[in-house]
C-alpha cells in the first residue's frame, strides 16, 4: 500500500487534522442539536399529557403540536 | 402563496426536506472526501497541503452566507416585526459560528506549513476572527435578552454593524497587503484554480450546504416547538 497517499510528502497531519477536526466539530454539533431536538420533543409531550381531556383536544386542532405528537411517536 | 407562510405548512415542510436531506448527505459527503483527498491533484505550488481548501474554503463561504442571511432576516423582522422571523435567525446563528471557527481553524492548520506560522494578525484572518466575535455576541444577545422588542432591536444593530464587517472580510484581500492570497474563485472575474480542483471543491460545499440545511431545520423545529411548549403553559 502506498503509505504517501496517508502522509502526503509530509503534509498529512496538516491535512488530516483539518479534515477530522471539521467532521468531529460537525458531527458534534449534529448530535447535539438532535439530542435536543428529542428532548424537547419528548418534554412537550410529557406536558401534553398533564392536561385536561378538553385543552388536549384543542392542542391537537393544532398542525403544528400534532406534528410533534406523531414525529416523535415515530421515532 | 399564503400556504408556504403558514407556519403549521412550514413545520410540516421542514420534516420533509429533512428525511429528504438525511437520504443524500452521507453519500455526497463521502464522494466529497474521496475526490478531496485522493482524486484531485497536487497544489503545482503547495503540494498536498492545499487539500485543505476543500474544508476550509466552503466553510469561509457558508459562514459567510450565514451571517448575511441573519443580517437580511434580522432587519425584515425589524421592519415588519414578524415573530417567525425571528425562528429564522436563531437557527442559522449557531451554523454560522461553527463554520467561522472550523474556517479559522483549518486555515491555520494551511498557514503553518505555508506561510511558517500559525496565525498572523493579517487584514482578512483578523476580520474573520471579529465575524466570530459578532457571532457569539449575536448568539447571547438573543439568549439572554428576554425582552423580545429589545432583543430584536440589538440584535439588528449588531447584524448591521456585522454586514460592514463582511463587506471588510471581502476586500481585505484586495485593499491590503495581506499574507492570505487574493480570491482564486470569482463569480463575475477570472477563476484561477483548475477544473480538476473545482469538482471536488464543488461538491465539498454542495455536501457542507446540505448539512448547513439539515442543521437549521432541525434548530427551526426546536425553536417552534419552544414557542408551542410556551404556548402550553399559558393554557
Amino acid at each position: 500500500m502506498n503509505l504517501n497517499v496517508f502522509l502526503m510528502n509530509g503534509y498529512g497531519i496538516y491535512v488530516w487534522s483539518s479534515f477530522l477536526l471539521t467532521f468531529l466539530v460537525c458531527l458534534f454539533l449534529f448530535l447535539k442539536t438532535r439530542k435536543t431536538l428529542k428532548k424537547l420533543e419528548k418534554d412537550f409531550i410529557k406536558e401534553t399529557q398533564s392536561l385536561s381531556q378538553q385543552q388536549l383536544k384543542d392542542i391537537k386542532k393544532q398542525k403544528i403540536a400534532k406534528e410533534i405528537l406523531v414525529s416523535h411517536s415515530r421515532t | 402563496m399564503i400556504k408556504f407562510l403558514n407556519p403549521s405548512y412550514i413545520f410540516h415542510l421542514t420534516g420533509k426536506i429533512l428525511n429528504f436531506i438525511k437520504i443524500f448527505i452521507i453519500p455526497i459527503i463521502v464522494i466529497g472526501i474521496i475526490f478531496s483527498l485522493f482524486v484531485s491533484p497536487k497544489d503545482y505550488i503547495q503540494g498536498d497541503v492545499a487539500r485543505i481548501m476543500y474544508v476550509h474554503v466552503p466553510s469561509a463561504w457558508i459562514s459567510l452566507l450565514c451571517f448575511a442571511l441573519i443580517s437580511f432576516f434580522c432587519i425584515l423582522n425589524f421592519i415588519f416585526k414578524i415573530k417567525s422571523i425571528s425562528l429564522i435567525y436563531k437557527s442559522l446563528a449557531p451554523i454560522g459560528l461553527t463554520f467561522n471557527f472550523i474556517s479559522i481553524f483549518t486555515g491555520s492548520l494551511w498557514g503553518q506549513p505555508t506561510w511558517g506560522t500559525w496565525w498572523a494578525w493579517d487584514a482578512r484572518l483578523t476580520s474573520m476572527l471579529i465575524l466570530m466575535f459578532f457571532y457569539i455576541i449575536f448568539i447571547f444577545s438573543y439568549k439572554f435578552i428576554t425582552n423580545p422588542q429589545k432583543s430584536s432591536k440589538i440584535c439588528a444593530s449588531i447584524s448591521v454593524l456585522g454586514l460592514i464587517n463582511l463587506i471588510i472580510i471581502k476586500y481585505s484581500v484586495n485593499w491590503w497587503s495581506t499574507l492570505h492570497q487574493p480570491s482564486s474563485i470569482n463569480l463575475v472575474g477570472e477563476t484561477t484554480v483548475h477544473f480538476s480542483m473545482l469538482i471536488p471543491l464543488g461538491i465539498m460545499l454542495f455536501g457542507f450546504l446540505l448539512y448547513t440545511a439539515l442543521i437549521f431545520l432541525m434548530k427551526y423545529r426546536i425553536e417552534t416547538i419552544r414557542v408551542k411548549k410556551r404556548g402550553l403553559k399559558k393554557l
